[in-house]
Formats: structure tokens, C-alpha cells, sequence
């Protein structure tokens, strides 16, 4: 039996909503001629180990992108898409102003903006609610208040609430929720941070983390009365976005770095 | 400072199968932070860096949180590296370690062969909850670096769920053996969850362990492992003197350059 020839893919690694390397939230990103069969892209993600390794193909002047995690696809990964298009802007066709992605559930358009890239998201706004039972013991402080969209959004009164909680994951694994996000006022020309916990997806705290900034952003933008919200995540490798609300979209800007430019042999 | 990288997974002849290791080659160390960092940032179990030191190499090991005395997959793909990209014409490369000693690869066919010390497993008063964080009664229960549970047969050992909760507050790892089918003398899985990895895909060291105990078990010198992860792991095996040869192939999965 002939042995069908490698076939050889490039591979870029890009820490996204950072400015320096070894910060911000990584994420592989392969172009792809084809699809590949759902089982090698899982494959590969595994392989890769990262939060996220995200997979386009351009399809005319858009692209269809896919974003898996070392065991599942995910349905929306916004620092995939950031770290996708930054590699196409950047690298692949430095000479666009935009990239539209195609998604089964949405269409995604990553903008230059300054020195970084701008992220047009679905905003996602939370209520208030009661605060769940488990809640406040599983973070190991009681916040000052609690809204509810698919994750938990507990809010506390300072900075330093939020770097110093060492949450019970297992206990936050338990709640019923996606995830579930801190945040809190901040200082020195930031207007909010937050940390991002989701034992339950198989992350038991996220670098930093796009989707929950759909949720963040209109928090803050409503409470302080601004438009544009300067944002910190307080996860150990630390992540800077700027958020703004625009209708029912939210838009997130940030930059990124490149790591790694390599090839893979299948 | 852009630095060459490789991803390769060791002890395997087909790619997404036995356990990955980047390899950095540097021409002068960096420092231990940096190197830190770049470990963190790939997040697979091991990252080697190696600088050539006279006719042969310096090699230090890390995991994304911290440095390690020994890795065997680690040094099994730092060799591969070497031996494809870097010297194609040696037979034979050694790595001077800063706890383990000098580490020899020779080339066998399509498999590396490492010299690693044996560590014959002892009897030994195993911890209360052993037993019962493993769900199955071992046959035997030894130590030597790592806790040394013998099951009968391979069945036992594909069928074990480890707590790994219990397994985290032990002092130690855990091997878990049986006697292979097949034409393999013998298969093993390793649960390290205090050192951050609930099970390692296919483990060196634990061999340094598995070797010496099956060789004379079963009075054989030369020895087929199979350790039964969920990527799985192929070791030809020996022991010779006080010595292991743990020989394996290794597949190249990526090659580029870093930024850091």
C-alpha cells in the first residue's frame, strides 16, 4: 500500500489582547487550503495543547474560521478570531483593512484599529439577580452584587478584591452557569477589571477572554456612564482590551503578538 | 531574539501519539526566566533547550511551571533534533544534565536509544489510600522514585480511573504495570497529578523503574513496553549492568522559529 505524501500546513502562535509576548490569552492559528476531516482538527488542537486553535479558509473575500480546544470545538472564541486576524492583516494580506469571518452561528469582522485590531461582538448584557446559593462561598467573598446572563457576573468594590481571590473551582464547577466572571473598579486610567473562571468548561481561569467582554463592557459602559471602557483581566498572564458599546454589538480592541511561525507535517 | 523551535512527539512511530516535547536549540543559555516563559507559553509537558558544549550538548528541562532534574521524551526528541536538523552524520550524541549526569543517544535502526540509570523498585509500606485511589487491589505494591503498583493483567491497568484528588496529596507518582499480550512483555500507565499531570503518555523515568523489575521477573534482558495511555507510547527496553537502554522512535510534528 503507498503511503500517501505529508502534507505540510503552516502554523502561527499568537498571544492576543497583549502587547508583549508571553501575555495576553495564545492561540494557534492554521490556514487551511481545505477542510480537513473534524477528527485531525481536534487532533491538532490537542496536539497544539493551547486554549484555542483556530482554523480558516478563506471562501472568496470572507473566511470561514473554526475554534477548538484541546477536546472540543467552541462555538465562539473572540481571542481565536483576534489572534486569526492578525495573522491575515499582518502576515497573509497586509494590505486589507478587514477581515469578515463566517461562523455556522455568526459573522464576526475584525477591523484595524491604531496599532491593534478591533473585534465586533454580539453584546451580551446581564440582569441583576438574587445571589445564587454557593455563589459567594465557592469565590471565598461575599460581592456587592450579582447579574446573571449564561455566566455569573459578581461585582466587587475594589481592584484588589478581585487579584485576591483564589476561588474553590470545584465548587464554581458546581453553580449553575457556564462561568463565572469578577470584576471591579479600576485605577490609573482603567475603568474595570475582572478575571474570567470556568472549571466547567475545562478552563479553570482564562487569560483572557473576548466573549466575557460582551457582558463586561456594557456592565461598566451603563454604571460609569462612559462609552469606551478601558479594561484590565487580572489572570496571572494579564490581558489590556478596549470596549465599546454600540447598539447591540460590543467592540473590542485590542493588540496582538506573534510567538511563533512554524510548519506542521500531518 | 528569534530562536529556532520544534515540536516532536517521542515514542511513537505516527504523529499525535506518545508525548510531546518542544526543543529549543540556543547558541548561549538564556536566562532561567526567559526560558521559563517560553516553556509556560507552549504548555506541553516538557520543553527541552540544549547548547552545545564541546562534542556534545548541555540540556536542561522544563515544565510549564518549573524546572525538572530528569525527562526521557524530552531527551529522546532533543535527539531527534539533533540527529535530523543539526548533525545528520553522528551515531551517537550526549547531554551533560545538571542532576542526572551525562545522558548518551545512540541511533538503532528507526528507534534512539537512551542510556538512563535503573531504579529497581523495593518493597515498601505503601500510603493507606493507595489502594483505593487507584479502585483496584494491585497484586503487589513497591517503590522506588515513584509508588510501584503491579496489577495481573492489562486489562487492570486499562481499566483503572484514578482519583486523582487522592492521588495529588501522595508524596510521590504513581506506575501502574501488568504483564503485555501480544509480543509485549509489559505495559505501564503514570499518574503524576502533584506535579501538575494526572497521566503522563509515555513516561521515561517510570522505565528506569519498569525495566529492572520486569527483567528479572520474567529473566529477560530485552524487553517490548507498551505504556497504554490515550496517545499510547511503544519503549524497546534493556538492562544492562546498573543501566536501562530505553530506545524509541520519534515523529516531527512542527518546525519554526519563536520571537521572544
Amino acid at each position: 500500500m503507498s503511503r500517501q505524501r505529508p502534507s505540510r500546513l503552516p502554523i502561527y502562535q499568537v498571544d492576543a489582547f497583549t502587547d508583549r509576548v508571553f501575555a495576553g490569552n495564545p492561540a494557534a492559528v492554521i490556514p487551511l487550503e481545505s477542510w480537513l476531516p473534524d477528527a485531525t482538527l481536534q487532533a491538532i488542537a490537542a496536539e497544539n495543547n493551547l486554549p484555542a486553535t483556530a482554523f480558516f479558509r478563506y471562501e472568496g473575500e470572507r473566511c470561514a474560521i473554526r475554534w477548538f480546544t484541546p477536546t472540543i470545538e467552541l462555538p465562539l472564541c473572540g481571542h481565536g478570531t483576534l489572534a486569526a486576524a492578525h495573522v491575515i492583516l499582518n502576515l497573509l494580506d497586509t494590505s486589507a483593512e478587514r477581515v469578515v469571518f463566517d461562523t455556522t452561528a455568526a459573522t464576526l469582522t475584525v477591523s484595524r484599529h491604531g496599532s491593534g485590531l478591533a473585534l465586533d461582538l454580539p453584546l451580551n448584557r446581564a440582569a441583576p439577580c438574587a445571589p445564587p446559593a454557593g455563589l459567594a462561598e465557592a469565590l471565598g467573598k461575599v460581592p456587592t452584587a450579582v447579574l446573571t446572563t449564561r455566566n455569573y457576573l459578581a461585582v466587587f468594590d475594589r481592584a484588589d478584591d478581585v487579584a485576591g481571590l483564589t476561588p474553590d473551582l470545584a465548587a464554581v464547577a458546581r453553580l449553575h452557569c457556564t462561568g463565572v466572571i469578577v470584576t471591579a473598579p479600576g485605577r490609573d486610567g482603567v475603568h474595570c477589571v475582572s478575571r474570567y473562571f470556568a472549571p466547567a468548561l475545562g478552563v479553570d481561569e482564562d487569560a483572557v477572554t473576548g466573549s466575557a467582554h460582551c457582558t463586561i463592557v456594557p456592565y461598566w459602559s451603563g454604571r460609569l456612564g462612559k462609552s469606551t471602557i478601558v479594561a484590565r483581566q487580572l489572570s496571572p498572564r494579564g490581558g489590556a482590551l478596549t470596549g465599546e458599546v454600540c447598539g447591540d454589538r460590543v467592540i473590542l480592541a485590542g493588540e496582538a503578538r506573534l510567538y511563533l511561525e512554524g510548519t506542521i507535517t500531518l | 531574539m528569534r530562536l529556532p523551535i520544534y515540536q516532536v512527539d517521542a515514542f511513537t512511530d505516527r504523529l499525535f501519539g506518545g508525548n510531546p516535547a518542544a526543543i529549543v536549540p540556543l547558541e548561549r543559555w538564556l536566562p532561567d526566566g526567559t526560558m521559563q516563559a517560553i516553556a509556560a507559553e507552549n504548555n506541553l509537558a516538557e520543553t527541552a533547550f540544549f547548547v552545545r558544549e564541546g562534542e556534545g550538548y548541555a540540556l536542561r528541562w522544563f515544565t510549564p511551571t518549573v524546572e525538572v532534574d530528569l525527562c526521557g521524551h524530552a531527551t529522546l526528541a532533543s535527539a531527534h533534533v539533533v540527529f535530523r536538523f543539526i548533525e545528520p552524520e553522528r551515531r551517537r550524541v550526549a547531554f551533560e544534565t545538571l542532576q542526572a549526569g551525562t545522558l548518551v543517544v545512540t541511533r538503532q535502526g528507526d528507534e534512539l536509544a537512551m542510556d538512563f540509570p535503573a531504579w529497581p523498585p523495593q518493597p515498601a509500606e505503601p500510603p493507606s489510600n493507595l489502594a483505593a485511589a487507584l479502585g483496584r487491589n494491585p497484586t503487589e505494591l513497591l517503590a522506588s522514585r515513584d509508588w510501584f503498583a503491579v496489577y495481573e493483567r492489562e486489562a487492570d491497568i486499562a481499566a483503572i480511573k484514578p482519583d486523582f484528588a487522592a492521588l495529588r496529596r501522595l508524596d510521590r507518582a504513581v506506575i501502574v504495570t501488568a504483564p503485555g499480550t501480544g509480543g509485549v512483555d509489559f505495559v505501564s500507565r503514570f499518574f503524576a497529578p502533584a506535579a501538575g499531570i494526572d497521566e503522563d503518555p509515555v513516561t521515561g523515568s517510570a522505565h528506569c523503574q519498569l525495566i529492572p523489575y520486569w527483567a528479572k521477573r520474567l529473566g529477560k534482558a530485552r524487553l517490548a513496553a507498551r505504556q497504554v495511555s490515550s496517545r499510547g507510547g511503544t519503549l524497546t527496553c534493556a538492562l544492562e549492568g546498573g543501566r536501562v537502554t530505553i530506545a524509541g522512535q520519534a515523529r516531527l510534528y512542527l518546525e519554526g522559529a519563536i520571537t521572544v
